[in-house]
């Protein structure tokens, strides 16, 4: 056996015995994005859901005619008339959600197409009030529309006129699974990148720092092994420890869209968010490869430092590079200029962003592989400089 | 056996250790004796082949620290104080076996040898137990079995009994005296006067880097007529000052 995979397999056995170490990396980025989008779902379903229920919309209205208009607003199930002495202030206080108010003589001024005004008093601040204003702005918008029709119908002139244009849509994908490719390219690529930035590090910390700390370091490196299989095994093990946090967070990822669908915005339910096997194949390896550059760093970064709270101090920046990721939403793989393809980690975004739309461009992944292994091998090599640092190892 | 020429180690601004020279003969135990600071754990650190050394150089039996490190580590077990030094998750067993296996022994000889320091040092009762919740005398002993398991023939112990109690630095002492029995070269830093002339074949005085005086026990008796070796330290140590 290898000395390298002997330290491997020991370290992955003293990770896997530690709680710590694995409630952060697996049960936390596995429970996170559940938990996360779960309260955003309840939320988002919580502000829009009383709009649904039998009288859920509480409103005053003074309609001394009783108009038309208003016994449209009065018919819907969802709707509460209160009784106000003071709409503003009411609805100001949140006593009431709106307030409208119909003056004489409004179905005459209609009926002899004179103007006709309504006040609607809301509360902007307000998202509830905000919503029920346009819902009951769409009531009175398709109210007016009707008396348009009968007015034109009145004066026989056909309705089209009122429709001069008529749009018909048409895009490469079918309109559904288009929705979710869109998501899928926004959010993928962000999120692979920010798990391979910050999955290496909890591992990492323990395996570089955590060894100065329990005074294994000496023993360890007065052994036969030499240093670069010491370096191999713990950067082997610390990858493997991060892509098992990148696989946690993909698992609460999907377990998320399935059970709290809301919060990711309407129409996520229907839509498939199928990869072809290829891009697949190409956006995991890319991962890894990501992650093994991250790793190395950090394992360079916690040998560096004297204590595990030091090493956690000092790795804490790593991950914020990781938000670098956000990018995905700036990034437009079908025009995008090639100079993003020489930007780390932004050059991750843009491949994992064109694959995941289906495109396979060979030069772009060529030049983004390229990139990957010259990241790996600098940062390998950094981690080996700082590996053989007497000023490093026994920094004090 | 080890032989030390002209060792010498600078950090940056700082001389740790200047131009030592000394022998440690097999079945010798040599104290290093010095203050805080004196260059006590650079020296055996150069010796470990942890740190290169910036002038000088030393054999281990034969084997020079500069030119095959990897043989000189495979005849040096270290014991260094402080924390023991164990893995908290893993068992005793695990801990012992991990050095066996670095150190590149076969299955059959780390069995064997593992077997051995458990009859030794009285480990039956835990050796498959996780060495975190383990008292200190435990840990010391897996620690113990730890640095000789690949069946070293020099020994560097580094303050080996700092921080620990009566009973724990017995088990200490027992070991380094036994290992003088199996014929091994020992160095053993220390700045416990008592320690050093309890258990010392040779003492060495090291100040500021430099070894001020090296003899028995006897030597520094004759030569700076005086019966208290601290007396004698305080003599060699405050005339540099
Ligand atoms: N890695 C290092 N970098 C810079 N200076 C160091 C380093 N290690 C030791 N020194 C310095 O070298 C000198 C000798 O230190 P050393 O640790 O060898 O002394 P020591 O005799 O072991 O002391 P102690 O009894 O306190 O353990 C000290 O001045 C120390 O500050
Ligand atoms: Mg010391």
């Amino acid at each position: 056996m290898s000395i390298t995979s002997i330290v491997y397999k020991k370290e992955l056995l003293d990770i896997f015995r530690d709680k710590k170490t694995l409630v952060a990396a697996i049960l936390i980025p596995f429970l996170l994005y559940p938990i996360m989008f779960g309260f955003m779902g309840k939320g988002i379903k919580g502000t829009t859901s009383f709009m649904e229920k039998e009288d859920g919309i509480e409103i005053a209205m003074i309609d001394n005619d009783d108009s038309e208009i208003g016994e449209i607003i009065k018919a819907q199930k969802n709707i509460k008339i209160k009784e106000s002495d003071n709409m503003l202030e009411d609805v100001k206080a949140g006593k009431l959600l709106l307030g409208i108010e119909i003056p004489q003589g409004f179905d005459e001024n209609i009926a002899t197409e004179q103007e006709a005004n309504i006040t609607i008093v809301f509360d902007n601040t307000s998202q509830k009030s905000n919503m029920v204003m346009s819902y009951i702005n769409e009531i009175i918008d398709q109210y007016s529309k009707d008396i348009v029709t009968r007015r034109l119908e009145n004066k026989k002139i056909d309705t089209n006129i009122l429709n001069p244009i008529n749009t018909v849509t048409k895009s490469p994908e079918k309109e559904e699974s288009g929705f979710g490719k869109l998501m899928l390219s926004l959010m993928l690529p962000m999120m692979l990148v920010i798990f391979a930035s910050s999955g290496p590090i909890a591992s990492a910390v323990d395996l570089g720092a955590g060894e100065k700390e329990r005074g294994t370091l000496e023993p360890l490196l007065t052994t036969q092994a030499s240093r670069m299989s010491l370096l191999w095994g713990k950067f082997l093990a610390i990858t493997t420890m991060g892509i098992i946090t990148s696989l946690a967070f993909i698992g609460g990822l999907a377990i998320s869209m399935k059970t709290s669908p809301e919060a990711f915005g309407y129409g996520v339910e229907g839509t498939t968010f199928a990869l072809e096997p290829k891009a697949l194949i190409i956006i995991a390896v890319i991962t890894i490869l990501l992650t093994m550059v991250f790793g190395a760093l950090a394992l360079a970064i916690s040998i560096y430092a004297r204590s595990f709270k030091e090493a956690q101090t000092y790795l804490t920046p790593l991950s914020f590079i990781g938000m670098i990721g956000f990018t995905s939403y700036f990034i437009e793989p079908k025009n995008m200029s090639t100079v993003f393809l020489h930007i780390p980690i932004v050059n991750t975004v843009a491949i994992i962003k064109e694959l995941t739309l289906g495109i396979f461009n060979i030069t772009h992944l060529a030049i983004v592989f390229i990139w990957m292994f010259i990241y790996i091998g600098l940062s390998i090599a950094f981690a080996r400089y700082m590996f053989s640092k007497e000023e490093v190892i026994f920094r004090t | 056996m080890i032989v030390v020429k002209g060792l010498s180690k600078k950090f940056k601004d700082v001389e740790a250790v200047k131009d030592i020279s000394f022998t440690v003969n097999d079945g010798e135990i040599v104290g290093l004796l010095g203050e805080n600071g004196a260059g006590k754990t650079t020296t055996l650190r150069m010796l470990a082949t942890m740190l290169k050394p910036t002038k000088g150089t030393a054999f281990i039996n034969d084997y020079s620290i500069i030119e095959e490190p990897q043989k000189v580590r495979k005849e040096i077990g270290i014991l260094f104080g402080g924390e023991v030094g164990l893995y908290d998750r893993l068992t005793a067993r695990e801990n012992i076996e991990y050095f066996g296996k670095l150190n590149s022994m076969d299955e059959k000889d780390m069995k064997d040898s593992i077997n051995e320091l458990i009859d030794k040092f009285q480990m039956e009762e835990y050796i498959d137990r996780r060495v975190g919740k383990f008292s200190r005398g435990m840990k010391q002993r897996v620690a113990i079995a730890r640095s000789i398991v690949h069946q070293p023939t020099v020994m560097l112990f580094d303050e080996p009994t700092t921080g620990l109690d009566v009973t724990a630095a017995k088990i200490v002492h027992d070991f380094i005296l036994q290992c003088r029995e199996e014929g091994k070269s020992i160095i053993f830093s220390s700045h416990s006067m008592q320690e050093v002339e309890r258990l010392s074949d040779r003492i060495i005085i090291i100040h500021k880097g430099s070894i001020m005086d090296e003899g028995t026990i006897d030597y520094f008796k004759k030569k700076y007529e005086k019966d208290n070796m601290e007396d004698i330290f305080i003599q060699l140590v405050g005339e540099k000052r």
